[in-house]
């Protein structure tokens, strides 16, 4: 589909609405539209066009067999559809060969679902099942050689490899391979109740446990038709929040780490343990797992509002002194100032989300540009840099952990305030044996996060996830432009990604 | 540079003393789920249990496999009486049957002793090198891991060093419950560390699977020491390795 083609005549007509079959609108700001499986790859190409980005494909009953890609498109949802054929099967001309973003996600369900055929036939080495001992060599030459770094990392971090080709200092070729720790735990959520299911959201990538709950636990209440009490909403943005600034305070420690800033480490480390323990004191668990549930959160919690504030207020006026030296000390800075630099084009090409695609000068944060649960009613200012090297990561970071302080005190103000009997409780009752279907999503600290579930009598059916991290990783191999092996660990750092998100 | 030094200076210390002094968990933290054993439950609490964790016997007397609990606090929320939350953080043990509670009376605490532990640590010469390997976690427990070096845990203190090649490696700390593509990679880890050696299975995942059906780290290769736990907080993973150093000295393996 050509450019001039878009926008069609009608300006209430969605891109891709021109080639639909059918249109439904299952709940707020989604849209499914379905099409026939010629007219697929024109429809993609018109939502790409029209400036939409690419969050997730795959195959699921809807409740027929259908494929589904889905976008975000001007704050909302939008699910192209293509319904199997009568022999069950989908045959589609394959996008990813000329959408990078898509190409990961396309591959996974590929390979993963066989009534798929894209029209490519069966890879040589399957995406989904790595090889730890393959050597994919791009390069060739006398003075050249290629290092595979992982799935057994050197210190403490999750499987993932690199295969890093190099003259010797600079990093000439770069290839991610994810899907070592695939876990199958989409599968997981298939015939339990919601009320259980939420446990395995929780795990699905376990830093990030309240995003992935509140996006579970959304998509789920937009499928029944339910909405939680306010004062959850409000208690799972404390939750939520809490959990980012330990995310980002991580991210901080390591990069400090990197360089040798013991003092700078330990200061970052202290302060994220610090936030751990509140969550600890506040639901029991270190990552806050069990406090969010579908239909609203669990309980009040073992911290009043007030509690909460002091230790915060405590937690801020460290942060502050420590941010301002770790942004004088130059030993650190400049490994960060234009390392692993992503051009803004570079980003909207992959559809990257999260605080990477915010420190390449893109706007997008699903809890500004889709508000959902309480960030509807909190306001929240998306930090956004131009720089697109590490250092912009590590300040779009640091400019996000004084919005989440911000965001906390907003939210437990007004926790303080209010009863829980005011505001009608803490947890919306679910109706019993009903089905639907509906996304729901978040952002986690990794980028933004979309849950996509299917209710079948009060039953999960199938779940499918769409994780920041996996789509932000395909945009590493990018990262090296003028980088050298030593940069690889500050870039990585500055990513601040998790492959059990990714490989779920 | 010297300002970090003074900034790191101007705070008072924060580094627990455990094993020496106990660390008390915060009230209300879910460190693991206790059975009472006189208690009857009812049999259907076995099928509330997300990973399969819960036996009842004809008797209604309910165990509880800590390798497979994953603290989600279903039983607990269902059979108050029976299953109750524990703040403790000493939850290692030896061998797979020992994770399961309930099913016998055990009121002897089966942690050994605080104080045996810390000699333990005393007895290392101050030098055990550790290795990780993620075969599949979901990314709590490496956090928990690295945060064994951070001033609050400090392990270094008890002469825990980081190693990344496992050739230099004591013990071995396995996370996730190795899926397909991490098998050879674990294998391979295993066998270049030199003897004497000790494996830790790290989470619940590593010690029976917990939410998946592939039963452990321990259907691969012989694991020393089990540290349950959905992840298990970095004092319990502090007792693992301490427990394991026990291993250690004897000079092999169990």
């Amino acid at each position: 589909m050509s450019a001039e083609s878009f926008p069609p005549e009608s300006p209430d007509l969605r891109p891709a609405e021109r080639f639909a079959r059918n249109v439904e609108h299952p709940a707020a700001l989604e849209t499914r539209i379905w099409v026939d499986s010629a007219a697929f790859r024109d429809a993609v190409g018109e939502i790409r066009e029209a400036g939409a980005r690419f969050i997730t494909i795959f195959v699921a009953e809807t409740p027929e067999l259908a494929l589904t890609a889905v976008f975000a498109w001007r704050g909302e949802i939008v699910l192209l559809q293509v319904a199997a054929s009568a022999d069950g099967t989908i045959a589609y001309q394959e996008i990813g060969n000329w959408w990078p973003a898509v190409a990961w996600p396309e591959r996974e369900m590929i390979e993963r679902d066989l009534r798929v055929d894209s029209g490519r036939g069966a890879p040589e080495h399957p995406l989904t099942k790595p090889d730890p001992d393959l050597v994919q060599r791009a390069l060739s030459g006398l003075d050249t050689f290629t290092i595979p770094y992982g799935p057994v990392r050197s210190g403490v971090f999750e499987a993932i490899q690199f295969q890093i080709e190099t003259g010797g200092e600079d990093v000439a070729q770069l290839q991610t391979r994810p899907f070592f720790k695939h876990r199958g735990i989409e599968a997981r959520f298939g015939g339990m109740p919601p009320e259980l299911g939420i446990h395995v959201a929780e795990r699905v990538a376990g830093i990030a446990s309240c995003a992935y709950a509140t996006a579970f636990s959304q998509a789920v209440e937009r499928a029944l038709g339910v909405e939680p009490p306010r004062r959850a909403q409000r208690w799972r943005v404390v939750h939520c929040e809490l959990e980012r600034m330990a995310c980002h305070l991580d991210v901080i420690a390591k990069e400090a780490e990197t360089t040798a800033l013991s003092v700078g480490q330990a200061r970052f480390q202290i302060l994220k343990e610090r936030v751990q323990r509140l969550l600890a004191r506040l639901t029991g668990s270190r990552f806050g797992r069990g406090a969010i549930l579908p239909g609203g959160v669990r309980d009040e919690g073992g911290l009043t509002p007030d509690q909460l504030r002091e230790e915060l207020e405590d937690i801020e006026r460290d942060l502050q002194r420590d941010r301002r030296l770790f942004l004088a000390t130059s030993s650190m800075t400049d490994r960060l100032i234009g390392a692993g630099r992503l051009p803004r084009a570079t980003v909207e090409e992959y559809c990257a989300v999260g605080p990477l695609a915010r420190g390449s000068g893109i706007s997008t944060d699903a809890r500004h540009a889709r508000p959902y649960g309480d960030y509807q009613r909190l306001g929240l200012q998306v930090i956004v840099q131009n720089g697109g090297d590490a250092m912009a990561r590590i300040n779009v970071r640091f400019g996000e952990l004084l919005e989440s302080l911000r965001l906390l005190r907003r939210a437990l103000e007004w926790l303080r305030r209010s009863t829980g009997k005011e505001s009608g409780g803490l947890r919306s009752p679910l109706p019993r044996r009903e089905s639907g279907t509906a996304c729901g999503w978040a952002e986690a600290p990794q980028g933004e996060l979309l849950f996509w579930v299917e209710l079948r009598d009060g039953l999960v059916h199938r779940a499918h996830v769409a994780s920041p991290s996996l789509r932000n990783w395909a945009l590493f191999d990018r990262a090296f432009p003028k980088d050298v092996l030593t940069d690889f660990a500050f870039i990585e750092h500055s990513f601040g990604l998790t492959p059990a998100g990714a490989d779920r | 540079m010297l300002e970090w030094i003074y900034r790191g200076l101007s705070k008072r210390t924060v580094t627990t003393r455990y094993p020496h002094r106990p660390e008390p968990a915060p009230a209300g933290f879910h460190g693991r789920v206790d059975v009472a054993v006189d208690a009857v439950a009812d049999s259907k609490i076995a099928q509330l249990c997300p990973t399969g964790a819960i036996a009842v016997n004809r008797d209604g007397r309910a165990s509880l496999d800590r390798g497979r609990c994953i603290l989600c606090g279903e039983c607990v929320r269902a059979e108050p009486h029976v299953f109750k939350f524990r703040a403790g953080y000493e939850t290692a043990e030896r061998s797979a049957a020992a994770l399961v509670v309930g099913s016998k009376a055990d009121d002897t605490p089966h942690e050994e002793p605080r104080k045996a532990l810390g000699q333990r640590a005393a007895m290392l010469r101050r030098s055990v090198h550790v290795r990780h390997i993620d075969c599949g976690s979901d990314g709590s427990e490496e956090w928990e891991i690295q945060a064994l070096w951070n001033p609050y845990y400090d392990i270094q203190r008890l002469g825990f060093y980081l190693t990344d090649a496992p050739r230099h490696a004591d013990v071995l700390l396995v996370t996730g419950p190795v899926t397909p593509p991490m098998h050879a990679p674990l294998q391979r880890t295993w066998q270049v560390m030199p003897e004497p050696k000790a494996l830790i299975a790290v989470g619940t995942d590593a010690c029976g699977g917990g939410l998946h059906g592939w039963g452990g780290v321990d259907q691969i290769l012989p694991v020393d020491v089990y540290v349950p736990g959905s992840p298990p907080a970095p004092i319990a993973i502090m007792d693992g390795l301490l427990t394991a150093v026990g291993l250690l000295n004897r000079g092999g393996t169990a």
